[in-house]
């Protein structure tokens, strides 16, 4: 019997080898995108859980009511640490992080053997209970005093490798900064990818201690920079350790609108900030990956029921000979699952193949796991079962219940046209589907071009920063002398931040608010240069200029603070920040500091004093060959400050790495894959049914052709069906997208082109015509007597 | 055996009633081959079918045995199948996608039988139809005279009391069509009731009976 079974079904494989071949397409792909996305999902949800103590570990966040909305901030201060969690009995240990600069990415410069300077990111100061919370291995030396020490630090493999060729790192002396020795006191394997920490190098806690003058931070309740860690004992309750924390919070008033929540280890990934962003965005790619698979096994069915009448004939001998209406059912169940379960196996070899271009999409560099993550190959085993039995069910039903009498005289598909209707509105919602994907893709890609160059407001081309902390205080004109005696660079200015690159937050009010009325601003601390070199355009007044000694005690707004402020004559009117006035005296037009994603936000400009120190920012524009001008900046700046390090970055790579256009990009991919795989599974769908319409009417279009009936009129009667269904799919497809077009997320967005939709629709409808001509020109070629012959 | 009484078979249009089947009387004895002629159209297959269990008449009594048969549920409608008749077709109704052998084991699959036994009777019938050298090949490299040996032998592997036979000799030349007689004939002989529809004086007269059908209704019903 089981072998008849796989007999039977090797010979219907080599009988319709396109069918087969069709079907199986239509099979992996719905497969394969159902799996890639279950793999995505599953390494999401999987985050941290290489930890031992996965289950015990929780961060304490902040939640800042004063913001609005509330913000859910992952940092915390270090009071926390020392004076909230110290001494609860339910907590086992407590961990005091924080990032080594509390720049954007968080790193250190570091000094190779050869003399050069190496920046690594991600570094922390952090206490030794980093060990004994979360699970590292560690390679050299004894994590029990690893960061006990003042002065030491902790490295990964990959650093020590790159700063310890040799080997042996521990004992071994790295200076960061150029100023700051540290001793190494052990190496880690590098933390798995799918770790929410993963620390570069740890630095001591007690080196922070030194560095930063004292241990007054540690009373600190207003300095949210600090991760804190804790792990609870086994069996203690979370809730009740956050009701204590935040009763023992309450003990300091002053700081009540901050308060602390646990945040457990297992949604550190996918909600840092308590915000579901991330579970929605995962939500709706499970569901689109969902409905392609049942996409995909609709055009199962269909297909199926499409080829059954050339298996009418068989099913009806079996019948008559003494096969039951149950067995040949289960018998049609017991093929699709087959078929279903080899699909599954092609798809998992075909998506294993794919998740480098799902990383491409997602711009993301994650480390699949399908062979051996039992969990997912069973669940994706589960669901091909279900898939299996759920679309053989109906064509078992149907093909069962051929009346044998009626088969074996060729007459089945006579009064049928009820079921072929819904095949047609399977199909058709198909078509809406893909279009709309289609449609959204080319909605995003104008999208994506429109953020990327859309006017900024301010000139980005040519521009050059970097980041350098330095130790002694240097007046900023003889650094300007020195450079500008470069005809390669044509201006230079620093600041607190430049756009894209930093922001400081801060509360105002002004002349004429109401009471207690206040905005929430983003100030830049600039110097006299930093209007003239970003090109900003003035819109009323003038620029900081050291003719007017008063500027240091002035500012200087945007024209979307004006709009805020509600003035109509701004200069001389006065904004007060944490207590203190400040004249206006210009107002800028309007430009994007962050990605045109965000609105621009009101933003005010003070001035710097002339005299560099600390850590900075430094702009400058060059005109000509961007790479001499890197070198002689670099060079210059080197005997400026010879104990500072610092690396000259291009400005369109952080413009490039802004998440918000990476984002999009994502997205405009996403979709891009989508609408691929939907317009190939819906054009199975209606290759599928046009198979089914032809064969039933094989004999009705065999006679027309004998009575003289062109191709054409044959033609035209499949076109209009698909035509009708294109129209649904126009009256479906398109308001969808407007609707994502509307809800899309960003402040700026290009208005709706009537492109999009005719590009869509044309696509869509080439495809279908593409698709009718196959069957019609094989229809042409055939001889009509073969339709007829079995009368 | 068969026992028809008043069988009426007809198809309602919204004005009127078409007859194929018209009070329809006959009684089939065990051993007897009977051979049913008549124009086409005279409802010589819808009778065939219903005495097959693949039709239903809208009206009168049918009984095998004395066991009344109509209204039967599928699973003893499937049992009859299996156990009881055997069916020949005027297209031998072979399944391509199986060669001689498997056509010919389905049967006895349905049936039931073990393996061996399987074996044994499939090539019992390969050697008496002399079909052994072609026991692999696929219906369509078959004559038709060949294929409607299979066809017969696949009717009968399972040992059944009835065979009926729709226009078996319909696609065959008349010396194929003359050999497929010879081995009803011979089965005949050997105790096998059977049933078959002709348009063939000269095949017809291979049978003990000839029941002549004409616009639904039995005109002549002899026996030699």
């Amino acid at each position: 019997m089981i072998k008849h079974f796989f007999i039977n079904i090797l010979r219907n494989i080599r009988q319709n080898k396109v069918f087969t071949l069709i079907n199986y397409a239509n099979l992996v792909i719905g497969f394969a995108v159902f799996i890639l996305f279950s793999a995505l999902i599953s390494h999401e949800l999987n985050y941290d859980k290489f930890n031992v103590n996965y289950d015990d570990i929780y961060r304490v966040q902040t939640r800042q009511e004063d913001s609005h909305p509330t913000n859910f901030c992952t940092y915390s201060p270090a009071a926390y640490r020392y004076h909230l969690m110290a001494d609860l009995p339910e907590i086992e240990k407590v961990l005091l992080m924080r990032e080594v600069s509390g720049g954007a990415n968080s790193g250190q410069f570091f000094t190779l053997p050869d003399g050069s300077q190496l920046y690594e990111k991600d570094g922390y100061w952090s206490e030794n209970s980093i060990f004994e919370i979360f699970t590292i291995v560690i390679k050299e030396g004894n994590k029990a005093t690893a960061l006990t020490e003042p002065n030491t630090i902790v490295l990964s493999e990959t650093l020590s490798e790159k700063l310890f060729p040799e080997g042996n790192a521990v004992g071994k002396q790295v200076t960061i900064g150029k100023r700051v020795p540290l001793t190494v006191t052990a190496v880690y394997a590098d933390f798995p990818k799918d770790s929410n920490l993963r620390p570069t190098y740890l630095v001591s806690m007690p080196t922070y201690d030194v560095l930063s003058g004292g241990s007054e931070y540690r009373d600190n309740w207003t300095s949210i920079t600090f991760d804190n860690y804790v792990l609870l004992k086994k069996g203690a309750d979370p809730k009740l350790v956050d009701a204590k924390i935040k009763d023992a919070f309450k003990n300091v008033k002053d700081y009540e609108k901050s308060t602390p929540y646990l945040h457990p280890l297992s949604k550190l990934h996918i909600s840092p900030n308590s915000q579901p962003d991330m579970i929605v965005g995962l939500g709706i790619l499970s569901f689109a990956a969902l409905l392609i698979l049942i996409l995909s096994s609709v055009n199962y069915i269909n297909l199926s029921l499409a080829n059954s009448t050339q298996r009418s004939k068989e099913i009806g001998i079996k019948k008559v000979i003494g096969s039951s209406k149950k067995l040949i059912a289960s018998q049609f169940i017991a093929e699709t699952i087959f078929h279903t379960l080899i699909a599954t196996i092609i798809a998992l070899c075909v998506a294993y193949l794919s998740f480098p271009m799902l990383n491409h999409i997602l711009n993301k560099n994650i480390d699949f796991i399908l062979w051996g993550n039992w969990q997912l190959l069973g669940f994706v085993g589960f669901v091909s079962l279900l898939v299996g039995v759920l679309s053989g069910l109906y064509p078992s039903l149907v093909i069962s219940s051929y009346n044998p009498v009626k088969v074996l005289k060729g007459k089945i598909f006579s009064n049928n046209n009820n079921s072929i209707s819904i095949k047609k509105i399977l199909v058709a919602t198909q078509f809406s589907i893909s279009l709309f994907m289609l449609i959204v893709s080319l909605i995003l890609f104008n999208h994506v071009n429109f953020i990327l160059n859309k006017d900024l407001g301010f000139d980005s081309k040519n521009i050059l920063y970097t980041e350098i902390n330095i130790s002694d205080k240097t007046p900023f004109e003889t650094v300007k002398t020195r450079m500008l005696q470069h005809p390669e660079i044509a201006d230079i200015s620093f600041s607190s931040t430049i756009p894209f690159v930093g922001n400081i937050g801060g509360y105002v009010t002004w002349e004429g608010a109401a009471q207690n009325e206040k905005e929430m601003i983003s100030r830049n601390y600039v110097n006299y240069d930093f209007i003239p070199t970003y090109n900003l355009k003035m819109a009323y007044g003038r620029n900081f200029s050291k003719e007017y000694p008063a500027d240091n005690q002035a500012c200087i707004i945007n024209e979307t603070a004006l709009k805020v402020f509600g003035w109509t004559d701004p200069i001389g009117k006065r904004i007060t920040m944490y207590g203190k006035s400040y004249p206006v005296i210009g107002v800028v037009k309007d430009f994007h500091p962050f990605s045109v994603h965000n609105p621009i936000p009101t933003y005010i400009m003070f001035l710097k004093d002339n005299v560099i120190s600390g850590s900075t920012l430094l702009t400058l524009r060059f005109t000509g060959d961007e790479q001499k001008a890197r070198y002689l900046a670099t060079s210059e700046l080197e005997n400026i400050f010879p104990n500072d390090p610092f690396e000259f970055k291009d400005f369109g790579v952080a413009f490039y790495l802004d998440f918000a256009i990476s984002f999009w990009q994502s997205m405009k991919r996403m979709f891009m894959f989508f609408a691929v795989v939907t317009l190939v599974i819906s054009t199975i769908g209606l290759f599928g049914l046009i198979l089914f319409t032809i064969k039933r009417r094989t004999k009705e279009i065999g006679v027309r052709k004998v009575l003289g009936s062109s191709v054409r009129s044959i033609y035209w009667q499949l076109s209009s069906e698909v035509i009708a269904m294109l129209g649904f799919a126009i009256l479906v497809g398109c308001p969808s997208a407007i609707y994502i077009y509307n809800t899309m997320p960003g402040a700026y967005k290009e208005p709706l082109s009537i492109m999009v939709f005719i590009v869509s629709v044309v696509l869509v409808a080439i495809i279908a015509v593409l698709t009718i001509s196959y069957h019609v020109v094989k229809i042409a070629i055939s001889n009509p007597v073969e339709a007829l012959r079995y009368e | 055996m068969i026992h028809l009484t008043n069988i009426d078979k007809y198809y309602d249009s919204k004005f009127q009633r078409t007859f194929v089947l018209k009070a329809v009387n006959l009684e089939v004895k065990e051993g007897e081959f009977v051979s049913i002629m008549g124009p086409s159209g005279s409802g010589k297959s819808t009778l065939l079918n219903i005495i097959g269990l693949l039709d239903q008449p809208s009206a009168g009594e049918y009984t095998l045995y004395d066991k009344t048969v109509l209204d039967l549920k599928e699973k003893v409608k499937v049992d009859y199948h299996r156990n009881f008749m055997g069916f020949i077709f005027q297209a031998y109704h072979l399944i391509e996608e199986m060669t001689v052998y498997e056509n010919i084991e389905t049967p006895l699959i349905y049936k039931g039988v073990k393996g061996r036994e399987r074996e044994a009777m499939v090539a019992d019938l390969l050697d008496r139809f002399n079909m052994v050298a072609k026991k692999d090949l696929f219906p369509q490299q078959l004559s038709g005279g060949q294929q409607q040996l299979v066809g017969i032998a696949r009717a009968i592997v399972g040992k059944p009391k009835l065979l009926l036979a729709d226009e078996p000799t319909g696609n065959l030349h008349s010396s194929q069509g003359e050999m497929i007689m010879e081995t009803l004939k011979a089965l005949h002989e050997e105790g096998m009731t059977i049933i078959q529809v002709t348009h063939n004086e000269k095949f017809a007269g291979y049978g003990t009976r000839i029941i002549r059908l004409e616009d639904g209704i039995i005109r002549k019903d002899e026996k030699y």
